[in-house]
């Protein structure tokens, strides 16, 4: 594994130039990435005194900082695992140590429960002056188990799985393949460093010498206008926020600039002036959120992975068509079976199942080989571009045998602006019925209307066995305190069923494009 | 009658909400985000760009300001304390 990005950071000093940067409002700290990596060093002298050894865990419990990756990166000069925890869905009195089996918890809110720590105290570990002591360097086989990480069910408990050191090693040797970053990039990274993948950035920056900047979800606009970043790790509900933000100061500009401009200028405002790409990646974005940032001039590229698999597919700038999610990535194969399911083959696979999921979740998802189940449905086209079209669950089958993948009928009618959510159902195994939630808490002719035109212009598009029969316009709107939107903002299929069961079934309810 | 800022402060937190409100409806005591749905994200581009049209530097905002400014008349009130001090 003599090219181990893994191995290279635990082992070695990054060259000089590279740095880290923590943006807060009000103030940034910045860091050359040779003093991140002696601090890390001295941290885990400071961990290994605490008795952590190679193997142990130790839990995060923090918003992103300087603690968040020292601490990560101490794990990894002493061979430990992190366990990283949204501070927004955890906190420290919940039992989390026995649970997960955790060494240590650090945590930045009050270290209550037993065997939890302040997470004031990393920085000060850090910074302790050389005591002469030097660390073994730890040697990384690619089966070895860098991270555990926590999926984000919507209900009960999170299923756990470990990270491999070659998975993780797989991902970051064809990301830098695909994206070239070094001297003169700065990623921006503001999505929890819980999720293992926001800490790869740092990994890369630490094995091939660009910057990096670190700042919270809600730092994240001010950030890119302080630093001016090259490259936005984001996710779609992101860039959505962006894109409307964007369209509401051009509808505020008046006519003096054409729109092709205002839309340039309004982006470059927005995220600098030195933008080479935007990463997308987790959900689906939207074809018209992808359209609008490439032509204002920043390409974003979509990719598709899951926690179970990593990375399998990205667009990048050699390799991109629009409306796939990419290629698949080298050492990693994607099989479909004879129901268009995605099964994902690695080379490295992230782990052979989960360490604690309810029983027979695993043996559904990994095969024994350790190829990963997906449950989505796709095609790959003839030059090996993945389209995904939706989950395997969202197939409705019709009393004639035909299948209807609904995702790309509910992606249509969310391109009206009065349409915020859409979930088609089937009530009787031959009408199609959407439920939509509006973009604003309206009622009325206008929005009818508007829904009414979007229905028309949707089955237009479809053929006969897609055809929605009916729209209910959802009141209120979905939304996570009614129970209709998860906490990653998407609709709960079958939350609004049961919301909206009886005007589903009701054949003469509800908004009608063709009359049955 | 409202000041210059207040305006500012109306026009821009109109902007970004989801809900169809017209700036000079929005009730300046009332909770931003339970009343109006204003997200995290979009409580930092209105004060970006109100701070931005009131002449006033962003970076005098830490994060505990800004979760602090609950209502408009906070936004108002902050974004006045330090409008002309922009560097």
């Amino acid at each position: 594994m003599s090219d181990s990005v893994i191995n290279h950071i635990a082992s070695r000093a990054p060259s000089p130039g590279g740095r880290v940067s923590f943006f807060r409002l009000g103030g940034t700290r910045t860091m050359e990435l040779t003093e991140l990596h002696t601090r890390a060093g001295r941290l885990a002298l400071w961990l290994r005194d605490l008795g952590i050894e190679r193997g142990d865990r130790i839990g995060v419990i923090a918003a992103n900082g300087l603690e968040w990756v020292l601490l990560d990166l101490a794990a990894i000069r002493l061979g430990a695992v992190t366990v990283g925890f949204d501070p927004a869905k955890f906190d420290t009195d919940t039992g989390l140590r026995e649970r997960y089996r955790l060494g240590v918890l650090f945590t930045d809110g009050p270290a209550r429960a037993p065997g939890s720590r302040a997470l004031a105290e990393i920085e000060v570990a850090a910074a302790l002056s050389d005591d002469g002591r030097v660390l073994e360097p730890v040697v990384y086989s690619p089966d070895d188990v860098l991270s555990l990480k926590l999926t984000s069910g919507s209900t009960g408990e999170p299923k756990t799985l470990t990270a491999s050191v070659g998975s993780i090693d797989d991902d970051l040797r064809a990301v830098q393949e695909m994206f070239a970053h070094g001297d003169g990039d700065n990623l921006l990274v503001f999505l929890p460093l819980s999720v293992l993948q926001q800490r790869y950035w740092t990994y890369s920056a630490l094995r091939w010498g660009h910057d990096v900047t670190i700042c919270t979800y809600e730092a994240a606009f001010p950030a890119l206008r302080a630093i001016r970043p090259t490259v936005v790790m984001g996710v779609p509900g992101f860039f959505e926020t962006a894109r409307k933000h964007i369209e509401a100061r051009m509808r505020g500009a008046g006519a003096d600039t054409d729109e092709a401009t205002a839309r340039r200028d309004g982006a470059r405002r927005l995220f600098g002036d030195r933008i080479r790409y935007l990463w997308t990646g987790s959900a689906p974005a939207s074809t018209g959120t992808l359209a609008f940032f490439e032509d204002a001039g920043l390409p974003i590229f979509e990719g598709y992975g899951l926690n179970e698999t990593c990375i399998v597919t990205k667009n990048h700038p050699g390799a991109h068509r629009r409306g796939s999610v990419g290629r698949v990535l080298p050492g990693k194969r994607v099989i479909l079976d004879a129901e268009g399911v995605i099964h994902v083959h690695a080379d490295h696979p992230v782990c052979a199942g989960y360490e604690q999921a309810p029983p027979g979740v695993s043996e559904r998802v990994f095969a024994p080989d350790g190829t990963v189940r997906t449950n989505d449905i796709g095609h790959l086209d003839e030059d090996g571009f993945l389209f995904v079209h939706g989950r395997a669950d969202d197939v409705i089958v019709l009393d004639n045998g035909r299948k209807v993948v609904v995702r790309p009928l509910e992606e249509r009618m969310k391109a009206s602006p009065a349409i915020e959510e859409c979930v088609v159902f089937c009530p009787t195994q031959t009408r199609l019925v959407a439920v939509v939630s509006p973009a604003e808490d309206a009622s009325g002719p206008d929005l009818e209307r508007a829904v009414a035109e979007q229905l028309a212009l949707t089955n237009a598009a479809f053929g006969p066995d897609e055809q929605i029969r009916a729209v209910v316009v959802a009141s209120p709107r979905f939304s996570v305190g009614n129970g209709l939107l998860t906490s990653q903002l998407k609709p709960r299929r079958g939350r609004v069923l049961d919301a909206y069961r009886s005007r589903i079934h009701d054949t003469e309810g509800g908004i009608h494009a063709v009359r049955d | 009658m409202q000041s210059e800022i207040e305006t500012v402060a109306r026009t821009n937190l109109a902007r970004v909400l989801e809900s169809d409100v017209a700036p000079q409806d929005i009730d300046p005591d009332q909770d931003m985000v339970g009343t109006y749905g204003l997200t995290s994200l979009n409580k930092v581009l209105f004060l970006m760009a109100a701070c931005d049209d009131a002449g006033v530097d962003l970076a005098c905002f830490t994060e505990p300001d800004v979760a602090a400014m609950s209502t408009l008349r906070d936004v108002t009130e902050a974004l006045s304390r330090h409008a002309g001090k922009a560097a």
